[in-house]
């Protein structure tokens, strides 16, 4: 939770603006009749944060309107996530959001920790010549926010955006909510088959529930400071341990693009907290952590947010008709940087599923795998969220001398510099997934993604896809999109007849879904969506031979893969997931 | 041992002296230390890492 404080006119020091310009949006109210709005929503979304904006525009991408209803004007201010992570730019490239992340975003790959002078550990995250993005993307949530409502104002049509309009109760309807809203311009009702509740850590909706999240509270409290400083130093995160400026304290520093920095430093114990964030005792403490780091330049504060870590979540993410996503769903550490990207997550598993469900192509028991899937992984998150807050913010005495050691061993031992590792977020597989299918035919492989598993990138050359198409350097996982997609190992191009006739089948029943022939070499290819393995590497690193398939779902994740199968266990895979069937995980087809 | 196993076993380490709470947490150290001495069995190994302990500490300031 933050305690924030923003700019205030009259005081000695002066703020700098963040270098961005919040459009303010209007409030309107929509064709009522009797206070109620005319028109039902398939799905009501509350908070168009990150989460709530990807939802819907997940949920346009499967031809699925929304409506979105946001308490502000505008999109966010202050200081909140900066990190975008690989897995995240994954999923808002398949929004069709990622030119702009890329055109402004900061990407970097690693970092550094020091304790006392001394550098203690240097760290990289994955990183390869197999990639297609940068292993994490650093840009403000105010463009976070901003770039996912450019690209849904351009689908009006499809997701219909509320400003200023506050959500301020939910009446249950038999099959589905009646959100009681306030605008400046009046109240009115709205109906909605699905709710979808985005609407952050202090979730109306859930408290709507009488829903309570469950976990840990720590006691260690971080200032955090946005800056504005002109620098040339390269993006890294910067973790400084009981630095000579700041004995006793941690420091962390993250560069944010447009000359923002984030600096954020540990508050000792008993340290009085109104007047830690006052400005007048910021200012020194930051100062002295720019000098140490060789900062020269002339500086300005932005923004001085108090942040205390905590790691909770909700037991379940479906109550019925509603659907909770992001921090309404659980809480988890700043450090590891797995808040909004684990939201962003939520939004690409739920979109899809909720899709589904409100075009009547599946049953309402898919929305159970979300909660399950997404559940399972706040939990991973939680706990590695909890490993780095015990090193951050040492919870007792025991933590604290523990680090020390860590640290003072570290400068000499690398045995012990693992521990230091601030165990940035990663893709989660969903292992034990209900969902999950053909577990034994699974185990003839000896490489590649088991079902529930994300796409391991890969370079490839992709050909076709539309009529006069040029083969293009491209990569797997820009071969997803909004529906289940059969990857077809093999030498030659052409589709086996069964096949063919159940992607007209599966379209034919509204089920999105598509063969997508994966070539050993290049082949002389038409139309047809396609691509081949130019670097060799893509085979063995799926344990692919010909006839190989691989069936994933909308949102990336393994469904299935088969050396060899029919047609007809394909069509029984994506049945099972549209009826729900099996949902005790182990299911042997 | 794996850095996961590293990993686990610190936080262990940690939770069980936070158990045994301040005052304690000396005396607990000791014994491990004892243990791990017993347990690795050879003694130019442990004369090198309480060498290697206190080297740190004689560096550092107070």
């Amino acid at each position: 939770m933050h305690s924030e404080r923003a700019p205030t006119a009259g005081l000695a020091v002066n703020f700098a603006a963040y270098p961005f310009a919040w459009a303010r949006h209007p409030a309107a109210l929509p064709p009522m009749s009797g206070g109620i709005e005319r028109q039902r929503h398939p799905v009501a979304i509350v908070g168009a944060g990150p989460v709530g904006l990807c939802v819907a525009l997940g949920l346009a991408s499967h031809g699925v309107r929304s409506v979105l209803i946001e308490a502000d004007d505008s999109v966010s201010t202050g200081s909140r996530a900066i990190c975008i992570s690989r897995r995240s730019l994954e999923i808002i490239a398949r929004l069709g959001a990622l030119e702009g992340y890329l055109r402004i975003g900061l990407p970097w790959s690693g970092g550094r920790s020091f304790y006392r002078g001394a550098e203690v550990l240097r760290f990289t995250m994955p990183q390869d010549e197999n990639q297609r993005l940068p292993p994490m993307l650093n840009l403000a949530q105010y463009h976070i926010e901003q770039i996912l409502l450019d690209h849904a104002e351009q689908l009006a049509e499809m997701i219909d955006l509320r400003w200023q309009t506050k959500l301020e109760g939910i009446e249950p309807l038999i099959d589905g909510a009646r959100l009681r809203l306030a605008t400046p311009l009046g109240n009115y009702r709205l109906d909605a088959d699905w709710l979808v509740a985005a609407d952050g850590g202090r979730s109306t909706v859930r408290e709507s529930l009488g829903l309570a999240m469950h976990g840990t509270s720590y006691e260690g409290r971080y200032v955090i400071v946005d800056i504005l400083l002109d620098s040339k130093r390269p993006t890294e995160r910067l973790a400084y341990f009981d630095p000579p400026c700041n004995p006793g304290s941690t420091v962390l520093v993250h560069r944010q693009p447009q000359n923002v920095w984030r600096i954020d430093y540990q508050l000792r114990d008993g340290e009085d907290a109104d007047a830690a964030l006052e400005p007048r005792n910021v200012m020194p403490r930051v100062a002295s952590v720019l000098d140490m780091m060789g900062e020269r330049g002339s500086w300005s504060p932005i923004w001085i947010t108090l942040y205390k870590a905590n790691a909770l979540t909700l037991d379940r993410y479906r109550h019925g008709r509603a659907l909770l996503a992001g921090d309404a769903a659980h809480l988890v550490p700043i450090f590891g940087v797995r808040g909004v990207n684990s939201g962003i997550d939520d939004a690409d598993n739920l979109a899809w599923k909720l899709a589904c469900v409100a075009k009547g192509q599946a049953s309402a028991r898919l929305l159970d795998s979300y909660s399950d899937e997404r559940v399972a992984a706040a939990r991973e998150n939680l706990a590695y969220g909890a490993k780095s807050t015990e090193f951050m913010a040492p919870p007792s005495f025991a933590f604290a001398l523990m680090r020390n050691a860590v640290l003072g061993l570290a400068v000499k031992h690398a045995c012990v510099r693992s521990l230091i590792n601030p165990r940035q977020t990663s893709p989660i597989a969903y292992t034990d997934s209900p969902l999950n299918r053909a577990l034994d035919s699974s185990r003839e492989f000896a490489e590649g993604p088991p079902p529930g598993a994300p796409l391991p990138e890969c370079p490839l050359t992709i050909a076709g896809g539309w009529a006069g198409a040029e083969p293009r350097p491209g990569h797997v996982t820009e071969l997803l999109g909004p529906r289940f997609t059969l990857f077809q190992f093999g030498e030659t191009l052409g589709i086996p007849g069964e096949l063919q006739h159940l992607e007209r089948t599966l379209n034919a029943r509204g089920v999105p879904f598509a063969v997508v022939p994966l070539l050993r070499s290049r082949a002389a290819g038409g139309p047809l969506l396609h691509a081949w393995d130019h670097t060799g590497r893509l085979f063995p690193m799926y344990g692919a031979a010909a006839d190989t398939l691989y069936l994933v779902r909308p949102d990336g994740h393994v469904l299935a893969r088969w050396r060899r199968t029919s047609a007809a266990s394909v069509a029984a895979a994506i049945d099972q997931v549209m009826n729900c069937r099996g949902t005790q995980g182990a299911v042997h087809d | 041992m794996t850095e996961g196993d590293l990993d686990i076993l610190y936080t262990q380490l940690c939770t069980a002296m936070t158990g045994l709470g301040e005052a304690n947490a000396s005396l607990f150290l000791a014994r491990f230390a004892l243990l791990a001495i017993a347990r690795i069995d050879d003694a130019a190994a442990a004369r090198g890492l309480i060498a290697d302990a206190a080297e740190q500490l004689s560096r550092a300031p107070a």
